[in-house]
């Protein structure tokens, strides 16, 4: 085909990268580790951990998970973490291992925790203590055989690691009782990895890395099938992209959003490795006062986020002083995981004097398809040009190319794409057509100099601040209430997390309350999935044949609920 | 209430050689038709239905079962069964008030999909509508739902976005 698009790539970008610079993630961190050994790799809650440190405690990691747990290549290990000093270690132990990584939400109730679990076959897990008691509860139906519990403060200096554990279990009681017989605590598994030889696994580009979980149509989430090969090639392609901005061993890189979710864990994580750079890790981003304080305080050189973190920073006190205290120090800010709105987009070039640059991705692609160009002097609404080698085609419904401003589904190819699904057969082949190119389900367009355009998505799917919530699973929570009768879920828009979810419910009980509904919700959904709206309506708008009209239950809309 | 018409009722085989029977639903089917339903994966019931159905209430089976065979017509195909029969699918349609066009909705046991048992209901389902004076035939289709849509495509019918619903389409053929 022909890429068009080269011709507005800036200068400095190549049109193709090597998708086997690494054989794999493994091969990329030991190289990273030899050339940046005693920079900073990773902070933390005011701690660092230098290339050298992360090279010797993921190898530790890895020493016990293949000697003590005996984890077998390709067997799944969960990672149930938020952004700490263990992520990194516990990742890449996995890897070099030659396991392959389970990245968990950790705010996962026990329900949707137990089939990530049961479907990914995990025999091994990394949790985070503060989620240990949902991951008690959730344990029954999946075969893990080895628990590896961490506190907060586990790989902080001594004094501080006391403070931090202290405060959490303690004062803020953050950690609800738990008990996993046979746990092995994260320290005393680094200290016995460490008196072991670890007998290296070298992942060849075609071995699992990751299985990424992602929704379905039924609320049934997919692992996607990651490989080394597809995840080193995302990187370079990625790299390549803002590389001509950065400088090896010299940047400086915010990590606010959520490592388990594949754009961080690819923008920042892997990336920042590759080049050397510093990942400020950032555990809870919603902790706005603190972030602002963090930013004031660290000279970063790059930040990725989704628009409602944008528009929070934006919107939250303090956030003038960022951009003094920043210094001009700041050259690439990223936005992807949902649309980037025009004010917010606007607000921050005037804020920081860096244009925010859009991508566009999706966990099955690693997840970078297409970015805008680093040098954009403005927003453009556009989802920018393809990545080098990535093909990108706009595809009528027979699976034709459609010529440039005409609508179709946006489809993608590329050493990024993922090769299936875990365990399902069918759903691979409704992902892929004939010629090999990945239906992404979103609507779009491209114009004559390639820059692309998401007109709408072709899912019913909810996204919530670049997490996606499936109605289906949401309406058969809500019927799982003895005082519901029927419920329909559909999204509406929503000023910070651009699209919220709302539900319309029947009462099979008059006295039913939003707040039984909510409540009853929040002990088997994670938060993003919570309806935001809950009205109560007579009946349900249907079509003749009985068919929801998802579009009439957003008409009407009352008041929200409390 | 309509008599029961048993003349509509035909005698297939599938590609596989197996022998089924095309009939209109009536109202002793309720047991049959619950069956079914509750034997369909969820993701079925939800692209049927558009929502998710647990199970399915007395209501839900009163409405498919009972129809008048006028304004609402359903026909469902049948595998005999020692003591009994065996609901493997079923379509049907409910006319709008001038009658000039109506809604279809179609439902496949799982492990029947790929069998010709969609098409056979189909081709039936729109030669009565057109026996009846109906000049169009339309439904609401999941945009995911990329099975049915090739199928209703390869049956003539024309996929429409919807204004302000990506999620679905309109899929719309003239009897």
């Amino acid at each position: 085909m022909d890429k068009i698009w080269l011709r507005s790539y800036p200068a400095g970008v190549p049109p193709e990268i090597d998708p086997r610079a690494h054989s794999s993630l493994v091969e990329l961190l030991e190289s990273s580790c030899e050339r940046f050994r005693d920079r900073v790799a990773f902070s933390s809650m005011g701690a660092r951990m230098s290339y050298g440190e992360l090279d010797r405690l993921s190898r530790d990691f890895a020493a016990f998970l293949r000697h003590d747990a005996s984890v077998a290549r390709g067997e799944r290990v969960a990672i149930m973490l938020p952004n700490l000093l263990q992520y990194p270690v516990a990742l890449f132990g996995v890897l070099r291992a030659g396991a392959v990584a389970v990245n968990v939400n950790p705010l996962y109730t026990a329900a949707e925790l137990e089939y990530q679990l049961a479907d990914s076959g995990a025999s091994v897990a990394v949790v985070l203590e503060n989620f240990a008691a949902t991951f008690e509860r959730a344990q029954s139906a999946a075969r893990v055989r080895c628990v590896v519990t961490t506190r907060a403060g586990d790989l902080l200096p001594p004094l501080r690691r006391t403070l931090v554990n202290f405060a959490l279990r303690y004062l803020k009681r953050a950690v609800p009782r738990f008990s996993l017989p046979g746990s092995v605590g994260f320290r005393d598994a680094l200290a016995r990895g460490a008196t072991r030889t670890l007998d290296a696994a070298a992942p060849s580009p075609y071995d699992t890395a990751l299985l990424q979980y992602t929704g379905g149509t039924t609320g049934r989430a997919r692992g996607a099938i990651l490989t080394h090969g597809n995840m080193v090639a995302n990187v370079e392609q990625t790299a390549a992209w803002i590389g001509i901005r950065l400088k090896p061993g010299e940047e400086t890189v915010i990590t606010a959003l959520p490592l388990y979710h594949i754009f961080a864990l690819t923008a920042n994580l892997l990336v920042f490795l590759k080049l050397g750079g510093h990942n400020v890790l950032v555990a809870d981003a919603r902790d706005l006062p603190r972030l602002i304080a963090l930013l004031g305080s660290t000279r970063f050189s790059a930040i990725t986020g989704v628009n409602s973190l944008y528009n929070a920073l934006l919107n939250a006190r303090g956030f003038a002083a960022v951009r003094s205290a920043n210094g001009g120090a700041l050259k690439v800010a990223v936005a992807g995981g949902m649309a980037l709105q025009r004010s917010v987009a606007e607000r921050w070039q005037a804020a920081m004097g860096v244009t925010l640059i859009e991508g566009y991705g999706l966990t099955e692609a690693a997840p970078v398809v297409c970015a805008n160009p680093i040098d954009l002097a403005a927003f453009n609404g556009s989802i920018g040009l393809p990545l080098p080698s990535t093909e990108v085609a706009i595809l009528d419904e027979h699976g034709a190319e459609l010529p440039p401003d005409e609508v179709g589904e946006i489809c993608v190819r590329g050493p990024q794409v993922m090769r299936a699904y875990w365990n399902a057969p069918e759903e691979t082949a409704e992902a892929f057509n004939a010629e090999g190119w990945l239906r992404t389900g979103d609507m779009g367009s491209m114009d004559a100099r390639g820059f692309f355009r998401v007109v709408d998505r072709r899912k019913d799917v909810i996204v919530v601040s670049g997490f996606k919530a499936w109605p289906a699973e949401i309406e058969d929570v809500i019927m799982l209430h003895p005082g519901v009768r029927d419920v329909g879920v559909a999204g509406v828009p929503d000023e910070g997390s651009g699209e919220a979810v709302a539900a319309y419910i029947v009462r099979k009980d008059p006295n039913l309350t939003a707040a039984a509904v909510l409540e009853h919700c929040r002990q088997r959904l994670t938060g993003f999935k919570l309806p935001k709206r809950i009205e109560f309506r007579e009946r349900l708008p249907k079509t003749p044949i009985g068919k929801v009209l998802r579009r009439r239950l957003r008409e009407n809309e009352g008041p929200m609920h409390g | 209430m309509a008599d029961y018409p048993a003349q509509l009722a035909r005698e297939h085989v599938l590609y596989d050689g197996t022998a089924v029977t095309l009939r209109p639903i009536r109202r002793g089917d309720d047991a049959l038709e619950r069956e079914f339903i509750e034997e369909l994966s969820g993701e079925s019931r939800y692209l049927r239905f558009q929502k998710w159905v647990n199970a399915p209430s007395e209501k839900l089976i009163h409405f498919l079962t009972d129809v008048d065979y006028d304004r609402h017509m359903a026909l469902v195909c049948t595998l005999a069964r020692p003591g009994g029969e065996q609901l493997l699918g079923e379509a049907r349609y409910v006319a709008a008030a001038d009658g000039r066009s109506c809604e279809f909705g179609i439902m496949i046991a799982d492990d029947w999909h790929n069998s010709g048992i969609a098409g056979l209901l189909m081709e039936a389902l729109m030669r009565i509508a057109r026996e009846r004076g109906i000049g169009l035939m339309e439904g609401q289709v999941l945009s995911s739902n990329r099975v049915m849509l090739r199928f209703a495509r390869a049956l003539g019918f024309r996929v429409e976005s919807v204004p302000g619903d990506p999620g679905t389409r309109r899929i719309v053929k003239r009897l």
